[in-house]
């Protein structure tokens, strides 16, 4: 019990050091934000304007005192671009983006764990090197990449999935998971090569310990050694390192949305980016932020059910 | 009577990215059904390597059987070719016919599984049995082991049990389906000496019981001559020797076996002796002849520890406060000579290392005080205890991990030189090359890399460097207990020769009691943080008068196969545990001076 | 595999050279308007002998502007890796040494700063900087520091416990020189790998921000920006988006064949 009131007592702190960051990176950076907004040519009287009206005149603290507020009472202020009230906003956009988010890794998961097991089965064999080779050249190339190779063969020679463009799942959920498949795709390969390396290297080290050799000594055939016993143990450290691909995932969405014209988080907050619409990039931001701790905070939970030597309290 | 297994000229090759390497090139011997036959070497001796191979495990670590002949006479007597058995037939005899102990408890047991699924899923594979009569058996197989509470360990994860318990589990899972031969490798060496007591106990009787035959690879000369009926003796990958265990230690025939055997001391030989004597090495005669001379001055104390007390936080929350408290060191107290050496024994945990840390202050001691040459150093300021570490040093157990990678050897010995300024150019260079002189190094050696020595010879630097400043004091930490034993007895006998001729003192902290009567002036015994029992050498190996001290004494195995004491089952009282809750004010340690000298705590 | 792993470092080895030379020596030998000479007459043209990479949709030759693109990558890369190091060096080295109050502080913090992604939080800097060159290598700089100071931290706290250090302090060694003898070379190699690393992903990060608008701005040439380019003619000049990303992709591999074999070398652990 002790435990989980202190990993919400930290939970807490972090969350508030991670708003603290995000105005602070926003706010304390050089850069007048009222320029940011109207453009350096701009004239100083509406400058001004815009500086009193957002607030911009009152002393730091007083900023970030109601900027707080806001996000604790769920009042986001509204965007400067779609002139709407953020917390709407990210509502309607976060669903599609876990869409992505989820198929990614799950199509990631699929794939990088076979292989990484078969890779580490036939270590230092031809399999190894095809398996090593493929990863390296996957962890190597910009997701981006992916995107524009899967427009290219899918969407314009195959034909199999749009482009571009996004169907809302409360319409149809099959059309949403449709216009889904291409970006997660492309982030899924990308994941699958990391994870792939990752998911290797476990199992290598797994399979050099002393309980394989004992479980081998049983005579239980060589299925039961690395399929229950070496992939039960590799297992926890896998879903730790996808959980920790987590944040890559958040920022490569940026990437992928942007060139998909799937209007999810990641592009919500391109745009915010590219119009510097500041209350939405600190919204975005920290929205984002906070996801991928907690995502990291449940992954660690799950560890507990999965590993026997990790007990809560 | 038809032997159960036969080696014959065993070859095994590894493939190493610089081609093959051999890992045994000629081993033969034999096992009788019901014998324990202990393969005994050093390392790099092949001894393991040999024991996998009858497993035909060694192929999973990148080894293969190049020649020779592995036989093994199954149950329904048809003889099995090993080397060119099927992958099934290997499985119908892995764990079925031929069980298997390894060194490492911590590590021989699947984490993520119960002790029950890890008992039971041979027995279901091999015996065809349901999971209930598997569940069953594994019941009866942790009370043959005698594992305390079996129905609540049965669903219990390794982790929740202490290494000997899970050593037995180990064993209990080798024996599940009734094999003829049971293959020990090392299955004590991670262990403390009275839990080894308890397990070497442990095989004998299943053994009796079963009428199976042991195959023990160790490389403790100790534990083969409490165990053996018959040994071989592995040196480079070869048979050096083989014969019955009397044969061996009463009339070996090899120089080699010869050499180890001197090098191995026997519990209790020193009965009699005034003083400290050089460990024996065949071929070096100045060990044999130079005898540690009594000290013949009046002792003059170097060391006073007046009630030192050094406990460790566990810590634990978000604001990391401390919730408990490791009593790593309780109210100890005693002195130690000029030339002299006091040994502080005890099994892990005990505290011994941390009592030798928080002398030298390399750990901050709660309370007590310690003098060293009449300055109290816990008095000091952080600027005088600097200066002051001029007078301690330390040499570490691992003489691997002790020595920086990554800096000459001549700049690690000359660090302590410069950091107090004692010397510089090429004084300090004429000061660094007769250190290395005096520890028996070739110059040659001045300008390489830590990789490029042996153990014994990194052992050797790391005393040049705790020389290097000439103190008074040497607290050796486990100095020898990484070190094979003719290794061994060099590095003793070097030590011993600085300690003649410098008049050092040592305090040496060590698990290995045979070596201790060999060296050491005083003994104190170490308990739960606390000695229980100190005196001089001769006071507490001939009357141990503590029931602990007791117990240690009667748990070593001694090196002579006509003093076996492991016939029967042995059950000593597990350690409690050092941590208390905050606030906990144990009793001070009061003593009863059961002869002048002899002091034995109060329990 | 042992073949392997040095065909792979050979391998490695070789394209980071010639990806050096081209950077280095590359802007010297073209004609200073190669880049951006436009050849209105060939716009869009497939690779042929008067463009040996082709041309782009306002003519401009690809060879020469996926040199000068080199140049630009490495450049921002190498900085911003130096940056993070210069920043993350002495953090994660006294606080994994030092261990105590500092470290927790320190390491809640940089326990934050993880929890942004870190290609979201280079975007955000740039974004409120003003994207151009400098504030591109200044946005990756601070966006990797965390991660560098973590593993650094990590390595530290390691060492700081192995017995040679303890050896050292016996000895009468200060902190600091236990820091700079012992610790500091222990750790070094550790550093380097990860710096290969960082650099293999400071490449995609400017990439990455390039194809944004938020890095490199044109006119200058940047391969993330010449992607960016050829998102809408994809059909008719799929060159257009191969050619950059594919010196993207031999230059991260170059740098991860290379950071892995090092790994190898250096780490006698994963042997």
């Amino acid at each position: 019990m002790t435990y989980v009131v202190n990993r919400l007592l930290s939970v807490i702190l972090t969350l508030f050091l991670i708003t603290l960051v995000t105005f602070a990176v926003t706010n304390i950076l050089p850069g007048d934000v009222a320029m940011m907004i109207m453009g350096t040519q701009s004239n100083e009287a509406a400058l001004e304007g815009l500086r009193q009206s957002l607030g911009l005149n009152d002393p730091l603290i007083v900023q970030y005192g109601r900027w707080i507020g806001g996000l604790l009472t769920g009042d986001l202020g509204n965007s400067l671009i779609f002139k709407k009230p953020i917390a709407e906003l990210l509502v309607q956009k976060a669903v599609a983006s876990a869409i992505i988010v989820v198929m990614s890794m799950t199509i990631a998961l699929a794939l990088a764990v076979p292989l990484g097991v078969w890779a580490a089965v036939h270590r230092d064999k031809w399999q190894d090197t095809v398996s090593s080779s493929a990863s390296l050249m996957g962890v190597s190339l910009p997701d981006f990449f992916w995107g524009i190779v899967m427009i290219l063969v899918f969407a314009r020679w195959l034909v199999w999935f749009p482009s571009s463009g996004i169907v809302e799942p409360s319409e149809d959920f099959l059309g949403a998971l449709r216009y889904a498949f291409l970006p997660s795709l492309a982030l899924g390969l990308g994941l699958m090569a990391h994870l792939t390396r990752m998911t290797r290297s476990t199992m290598t080290g797994i399979l050099g310990q002393e309980f394989i050799c004992v479980a081998r000594a049983k005579g239980l055939t060589e299925r039961t050694v690395i399929w229950r016993y070496a992939l039960g143990n590799a297992i926890g450290p896998v879903i730790t390192i996808a959980g920790l691909q987590i944040g890559y995932l958040f920022g490569s969405i940026i990437v992928m949305e942007s060139l998909f014209g799937y209007t999810g988080m990641g592009w919500l907050t391109y745009q915010a980016l590219l119009n510097r619409d500041l209350p939405l990039i600190q919204a975005t931001v920290v929205v984002i932020a906070a996801v991928v701790m907690i995502t990291n905070l449940l992954v660690d939970l799950l560890y507990v059910l999965i590993d026997p030597r990790v007990k809560l309290g | 009577m038809k032997d159960i297994v036969s080696v014959d000229h065993l070859r095994v090759e590894f493939a190493t990215d610089s081609g093959p390497v051999v890992g045994v090139e000629d081993v033969l011997f034999t096992i009788a059904p019901g014998e324990t036959v202990c393969v005994v070497g050093e390392s790099g001796s092949g001894k393991s390597v040999t024991s996998l191979s009858l497993m035909r495990l060694v192929e999973f670590g990148g080894g293969t059987i190049v020649a020779g002949a592995l036989r093994f006479r199954r149950e329904d007597g048809t003889e099995l070719d090993v080397a060119a058995a099927s992958p099934a037939v290997m499985g119908e005899v892995r764990g079925n016919e031929i069980g298997m102990i390894f060194q490492e408890p911590m590590t021989a047991l699947n984490p993520v599984f119960t002790i029950e699924r890890q008992l039971t899923d041979g027995l279901m594979l091999h015996k065809g049995l349901s999971q209930a009569q598997a569940s069953a058996r594994a019941l009866e197989l942790l009370k043959s082991v005698r594992v305390p509470e079996p129905e609540r360990r049965l669903k219990q994860y390794p982790h929740e049990l202490s290494g000997g318990m899970r050593q037995r589990v180990v064993i209990a899972m080798a024996m599940a389906c009734e094999p003829k031969l049971l293959i020990a490798d090392e299955p004590t060496t991670a262990l403390d000496v009275t839990i080894q007591a308890e397990i070497l106990a442990l095989i004998n009787r299943l053994k009796r019981e079963n009428g199976m035959a042991v195959l023990f690879i160790t490389h403790d000369m100790a534990v083969v001559a409490q165990m053996a009926d018959r040994v071989v003796v592995m040196y480079r990958g070869k048979t050096v020797e083989t014969g019955t265990v009397d044969q061996i230690f009463t009339a070996p025939k090899e120089d080699y076996t010869r050499a180890l055997l001197a090098a191995v001391p026997k519990l209790g030989e020193m009965k009699g002796k005034p003083a400290p004597e050089r460990m024996r090495l065949i071929g070096d005669e100045s060990a044999r002849a130079a005898r540690v001379a009594p000290v013949a001055r009046k002792p003059q104390v170097l060391l006073e520890v007046k009630n030192l007390t050094t406990r460790f936080p566990v810590k634990g929350g978000i604001l990391r406060r401390t919730l408990a408290q490791v009593h790593a060191v309780e109210d100890v107290s005693f002195t130690l000579n000029v030339g002299e050496t006091l040994a502080l024994v005890g099994e892990s945990g005990c505290g011994k290392s941390s009592c030798g840390r928080s002398i030298l202050r390399l750990v901050k001691p709660t309370s007590g005080e310690v003098w060293i040459g009449g300055r109290d150093i816990g008095a000091l300021s952080p600027y005088d205890l600097r200066k002051a570490r001029a007078d301690m040093q330390m040499v570490f157990q691992d003489p691997f991990a002790s020595l920086n990678p990554y800096r000459r050897l001549k700049d690690q010995v000359a660090e302590p030189i410069v950091n107090f300024g004692l010397a510089n150019g090429a004084a300090l260079k004429a000061r660094v090359e007769e250190l290395f002189d005096r520890v028996h190094l070739p110059r040659a050696f001045l300008n390489r890399f830590p990789h490029e020595l042996s153990g014994g010879q990194r052992q050797r630097v790391a005393i040049a460097r705790a020389l290097a400043v000439n103190p008074k004091l040497i607290v050796a930490d486990e100095a020898v207990s990484a070190l094979d034993v003719s290794v061994q007895a060099q590095v003793l006998n070097l030590m011993m020769e600085l300690q003649e001729d410098l008049g050092l003192s040592y305090l040496f902290i060590s698990h290995d009691m045979a070596v201790m009567e060999r060296i050491a002036h005083q003994v104190g015994v170490m308990y739960l943080g606390r000695i229980v029992e100190i005196g001089s050498r001769a006071a507490v190996f001939d009357n141990p008068t503590h029931s602990y001290t007791k117990q240690l004494l009667s748990a070593v195995p001694i090196a002579d196969p006509t003093k076996r004491r492991f016939a029967d089952d042995l059950a000593f009282k597990p350690i409690k545990s050092p941590i208390f809750p905050l606030g906990h004010q144990p009793a001070p340690s009061v003593y009863t001076e059961v002869a002048p000298g002899h002091f034995v705590l109060k329990d | 595999m042992k073949r392997f792993k040095t065909t792979k470092g050979l391998i490695g080895i070789f394209l980071l050279t010639i990806i050096a030379l081209v950077a280095i020596l590359g802007p010297m030998i073209l004609p200073p308007d190669a880049a951006t000479k436009m050849d209105m007459l060939a716009r869009r043209s497939p690779p042929n002998w008067n463009h040996l990479l082709g041309t782009d949709q306002l003519g401009r030759d690809m060879l020469a502007r996926v040199i000068l693109g080199a140049r630009t990558s490495l450049e921002i890369a190498v900085s911003a890796v130096l940056m993070s190091i210069v920043l993350g060096l002495p953090l994660g080295l006294v606080s994994g040494y030092s261990g105590g109050w500092n470290d927790n502080v320190l390491m809640r913090l940089v326990d934050t700063l993880l929890a942004f992604p870190a290609l979201l939080l280079a975007l955000t800097i740039s974004a409120v900087l003003g994207p151009n060159v400098q504030n591109t290598i200044i946005a990756i700089g601070v966006a990797f520091t965390p991660y560098l100071a973590r593993i650094i931290r990590g390595e530290a706290l390691k060492v700081a416990q192995m017995p040679y250090v303890e050896a050292a302090r016996a000895s009468g060694t200060t902190d600091g020189m236990i820091m700079l003898r012992h610790v500091l070379p222990n750790i070094l190699p550790a550093v380097i790998v990860q710096a290969t690393i960082s650099l293999a992903f400071a490449i995609l990060a400017e990439a990455g921000l390039s194809f944004l608008g938020l890095g490199t701005q044109p006119p200058a040439a940047s391969w993330g920006l010449m992607i960016q380019a050829s998102r809408d003619q994809l059909d008719v000049a799929p060159w257009t988006a191969l050619v950059p990303g594919a010196a993207v992709a031999l230059t991260v591999l170059g740098l991860n064949m290379f950071g892995d074999v090092l790994r190898d070398i250096l780490d006698p652990k994963s042997k």
